[in-house]
């Protein structure tokens, strides 16, 4: 038969004719995994009072919803120019300080510098750190210094600890040991391997996975707005607590312009930092 | 005159001394605009030492006394899997529709694309604010929050690894008769299945995270129990509650790589 010469929908119709063929014996090996998985799936969705009608149900009372929001509210523009610049700047300055910290961090966690004391310890803390949380952090940064931007940036900061840590640190294991055997050989201390031989060689991979981490950021400064570390994420949850939904909309759009651009950015410049890197 | 060339300020330095002072400055402005003091942390370190200081120890009674907890663990974690399960499956499917390779039609290419990219772009505050309004606060709307994220975070990837598979297989068996079901079943579906099943299981990792934040804004579950603590200003409660959190966490992430290496180890899916 040749499939090849025939329109597509024909070729669906033979599809169907070939179940006929099918051996129950090539998936046996399926039969346990899947019954065990739907199983899992039954139970949970009674603790979670889900059902397939109700499933439906409720995405399609979502979807209609955004119907609902449906002509932003042009007027509020103005309004969110500066809470999604604050956000912006609150998301730079949390990862700027983050950056700064893991890079501490990874440096008492890396293997080839500090001694194995202090590295399990960091390694543990960083550990621990991730996972926690931003938003526990930021509602316990709130508890004990109040609303307002600055737990916002702290608790960002302290987010990144646990994920540029980690990479830092691995990235700072897999140096070159006879760099810094021959930097101590001319008797350089430990200030001087780190100033000179450590950070210009992790240079590329810091600002990329600095960049990595603003792209979170971004997003997570939105929900941490939310908490009550404001910016434009506080705007939206105002506007849904005040039953004013075209509002809400206008900052929808303002946060997915924001998160897209900056995703656009620091792709770009990932870019050229990997460019760079490969005509050095 | 046998003089030494002095290039002490070399151009290298100096470029690098400029782009370090114009970031320095860059920082300075916006910490004055945001108004914060970094130091400020340490300067009222205080206020840190009196919430540490009520916080500790833990009171883990509060399991005992409050039986919601156990249970809101639970939800918790069966939101999560729902959410990985249903929004994988929706993932998949809408990835093959968008993939270059499995759909013919350009049109439904583009519109299933688009519509991968803006569910990956909405953040999930905006998701968990309008299910609550939608279906009511609970366990229900986090777990369609769940759902959504995850098609977002996971469609567009799926795509692209259909996308990435290799075409020699598939048009070996093409040549030969079969189907374009039938190249999707015995040419693709093998190639991709290692790769999903990995994704799945970090998608599980990333919901549970996700799914404690989602508590706060009223997803239910272990964040809303936290949540309620909190604003009774138990801080006792909050710690032990932090603690659990702490556990579940590293207790899905070593689960998630455990299973991953135990299907994906020795290459079976075949």
């Amino acid at each position: 038969m040749n499939n090849r010469n025939m329109p597509y929908r024909l070729c669906l119709l033979t599809d169907f004719m070939k179940w006929r063929e099918f051996s129950f014996k090539r998936y046996r090996k399926w039969l346990l995994p899947l019954l065990i998985l739907a199983a899992m799936t039954e139970g949970a969705a009674i603790i979670c009072g889900a059902t397939f009608g109700k499933l439906e149900e409720g995405l399609l009372k979502g979807i209609s919803f955004l119907g609902f929001m449906f002509p932003p509210d042009w007027s509020a523009f103005a309004e969110m120019v500066q809470p999604a610049f604050q956000s912006i700047v609150i998301a730079f300055l949390g990862t700027v300080f983050g950056t700064i910290l893991s890079v501490v961090f990874a440096l008492l966690a890396a293997a080839n510098i500090s001694n194995p004391w202090v590295r399990n310890i960091t390694r543990l803390l960083i550990g621990l750190e991730r996972s926690i949380p931003e938003i526990v952090i930021l509602l316990l940064l709130i508890a004990a210094f109040g609303l307002g931007s600055m737990p916002g940036i702290i608790a960002l900061s302290l987010g990144c600890i646990g994920m540029l840590g980690k990479l830092l640190a691995d990235t700072i294991e897999e140096l070159d040991p006879i760099m810094m055997e021959s930097m101590e050989s001319v008797g350089a201390n430990k200030m001087q391997i780190i100033v000179f031989g450590v950070l210009p060689q992790i240079m590329p991979n810091l600002i990329s996975y600095a960049l990595f981490r603003f792209e979170i950021n971004i997003r997570l400064s939105v929900i941490l707005g939310a908490v009550g570390a404001g910016g434009v994420g506080y705007e939206l949850d105002y506007s849904f607590g005040m039953l004013q939904y075209h509002r809400a909309f206008t900052a929808l759009l303002v946060i997915i312009v924001m998160i897209f651009g900056t995703e656009r950015l620091s792709y770009i410049l990932r870019g050229k930092i990997k460019m760079e890197g490969a005509l050095k | 005159m046998n003089t030494i060339e002095i290039t002490l300020p070399s151009k290298k330095y100096k470029r690098r001394m400029t782009i370090f002072s114009v970031s320095a400055i860059v920082v300075s402005v916006a910490c004055i605009y945001m108004n914060f003091n970094p130091l400020g942390f340490f300067a009222e370190f205080h206020f840190v030492r009196d919430l540490l200081g009520e916080m500790f120890m833990p009171n883990y009674r509060v399991l005992a006394d409050n039986s919601s907890i156990g249970y809101s663990i639970l939800q918790t974690l069966s939101m999560a899997f729902l959410g990985t399960i249903y929004g994988g499956i929706i993932a998949v499917i809408l990835a093959f529709l968008a993939a270059l390779n499995t759909m013919p039609y350009r049109i439904v290419r583009v519109l299933t694309s688009i519509t991968l990219s803006l569910l990956r772009v909405i953040p999930v505050l905006v998701v968990i604010l309008i299910f609550v309004i939608a279906v009511g606060p609970g366990v229900f709307a986090g777990m369609l929050t769940l759902v959504i994220t995850t098609i977002g975070t996971f469609g567009k990837l799926f795509a692209e690894i259909i996308e990435n598979t290799e075409n020699p297989p598939g048009e070996a068996i093409y040549s030969v008769g079969a189907s374009r079901l039938q190249v999707i079943r015995f040419s693709i579906i093998p190639q991709i299945l290692p790769s999903l099943i990995a994704n799945l299981l970090y998608a599980f990792d990333v919901n549970i995270r996700t799914a404690i934040g989602l508590g706060i804004f009223g997803g239910g579950g272990i964040g809303f129990q936290l949540q309620m603590a909190k604003s009774v200003l138990h801080y006792k409660d909050v710690t032990a509650l932090i603690s659990i959190i702490i556990v579940l966490v590293i207790l899905a992430e070593k689960l998630s790589d455990f299973l991953r290496r135990k299907i994906l180890g020795d290459g079976k899916l075949r």
